[in-house]
């Protein structure tokens, strides 16, 4: 009774009625186009024993009908009802499927966030080792390499010619200059250099310094024992000041053959001016 | 190095403090003298530290002493 009543509806719809009777299964084909003729958003629990679907559209209802109510002789139980599970299990695996694409995609997500944060502790360390760009290394001190350089006897030949470079920052009012164009030194020997600022501007200013060696590759080889950077120096109004940097290659300087063509190094100082506020 | 560029070259480089720190800057000019030693002798021997290593010493030791 109540199967015929939604056979009429049924066949209001879609007009399958007739191929209905005239065939004694109706295939999947013919119920997948009704399926997704008819969106139906109410709920269906219970009213032909299925699983309450509701929301799902086109998808999986109004498709499937017991098959006692039709009163076919064919093997429909079978064939709806597998068909109904087996669409049921692949929608669960399908779903849990995707479950795990999120939350494999979500834990890449976090993967690259944190590996961007650890990367700038370990570029670092990178840098040190290898003195990568121009990083000076700090592995032993220079005392300790000039004891180590004297008692191997390390003799050194090759003379470089260390140039000086001054600069200051955009509106910063100090005279800076190199008091001594260049230094003529043997890897192995202690130098000592002097920059001369002036302040030209009639109010006390404070500046401090930054220094860069080139080329970048022996700057791991540049050690500075004592120097005025890094430190807040302060100029009272047309004060001059020599400013001292004593500096020293490493002897292991002449053994690398990355530095072959390397007779020149520049040591560039620059001054930024510090707010005093 | 050029591959430096790539790396963000220079900026990527961090500057080494000294390993003695900081010179005490000469504000009164005690050792004025010393130092135009000093550059003098670098000037007339053609910039060769190793010929003016006394007047570096010397430099040093009345930085120290002053």
């Amino acid at each position: 009774m109540f199967g015929r009543m939604s056979l009429s509806r049924l066949s209001s719809r879609t007009h399958i009625l007739p191929l209905l009777q005239q065939s004694r299964c109706v295939k999947d084909v013919l119920w997948s186009n009704y399926k997704y003729t008819r969106v139906d958003t109410s709920c269906y629990a219970g009213v032909w024993g299925l699983m309450p679907r509701c929301g799902y559209g086109s998808n999986m209802t109004n498709g499937y009908r017991k098959p006692q109510s039709f009163g076919s002789g064919c093997l429909w139980k079978s064939n709806s009802f597998s068909s109904f599970q087996r669409h049921y299990a692949s929608h669960a695996s399908t779903e849990q499927k995707s479950r795990k694409m999120l939350l494999y995609l979500t834990a890449l997500v976090f993967a690259m966030v944190g590996s961007t944060y650890a990367a700038v502790p370990l570029y670092r360390r990178f840098c040190q080792a290898t003195g990568y760009g121009g990083t000076v290394q700090r592995k032993e001190t220079v005392e300790e390499k000039i004891a180590r350089h004297s008692k191997d006897g390390t003799v050194t030949t090759r003379e470089v010619v260390v140039q000086f470079n001054a600069d200051v920052a955009d509106g910063m009012p100090w005279k800076f200059i190199p008091t001594q164009r260049e230094v003529r030194v043997k890897p192995g020997e202690s130098a000592l250099a002097f920059y001369t600022a002036e302040n030209r501007s009639s109010t006390p200013i404070t500046g401090v310094s930054t220094y860069n060696v080139t080329p970048m590759k022996a700057a791991v080889y540049f050690n500075k024992i004592q120097c005025f950077c890094f430190e807040e120096q302060r100029l009272l109004p047309g004060e001059q000041i020599d400013m001292p940097v004593f500096f020293y290659i490493d002897p292991e300087f002449e053994t690398d053959p990355r530095m072959d063509g390397i007779n020149n190094l520049i040591l560039s100082y620059t001054f930024f001016k510090v707010n005093e506020d | 190095m050029s591959a430096g560029g790539a790396f963000g070259g220079n900026r990527g480089a961090r500057p080494v403090p000294p390993e003695k720190g900081v010179f005490p800057l000469d504000h009164m000019h005690q050792c004025d003298l010393e130092k135009k030693d000093y550059i003098g002798c670098l000037k007339s021997s053609g910039h060769q530290s190793e010929n003016c290593r006394i007047f570096s010493k010397k430099y040093l030791e009345c930085r120290m002493a002053k």
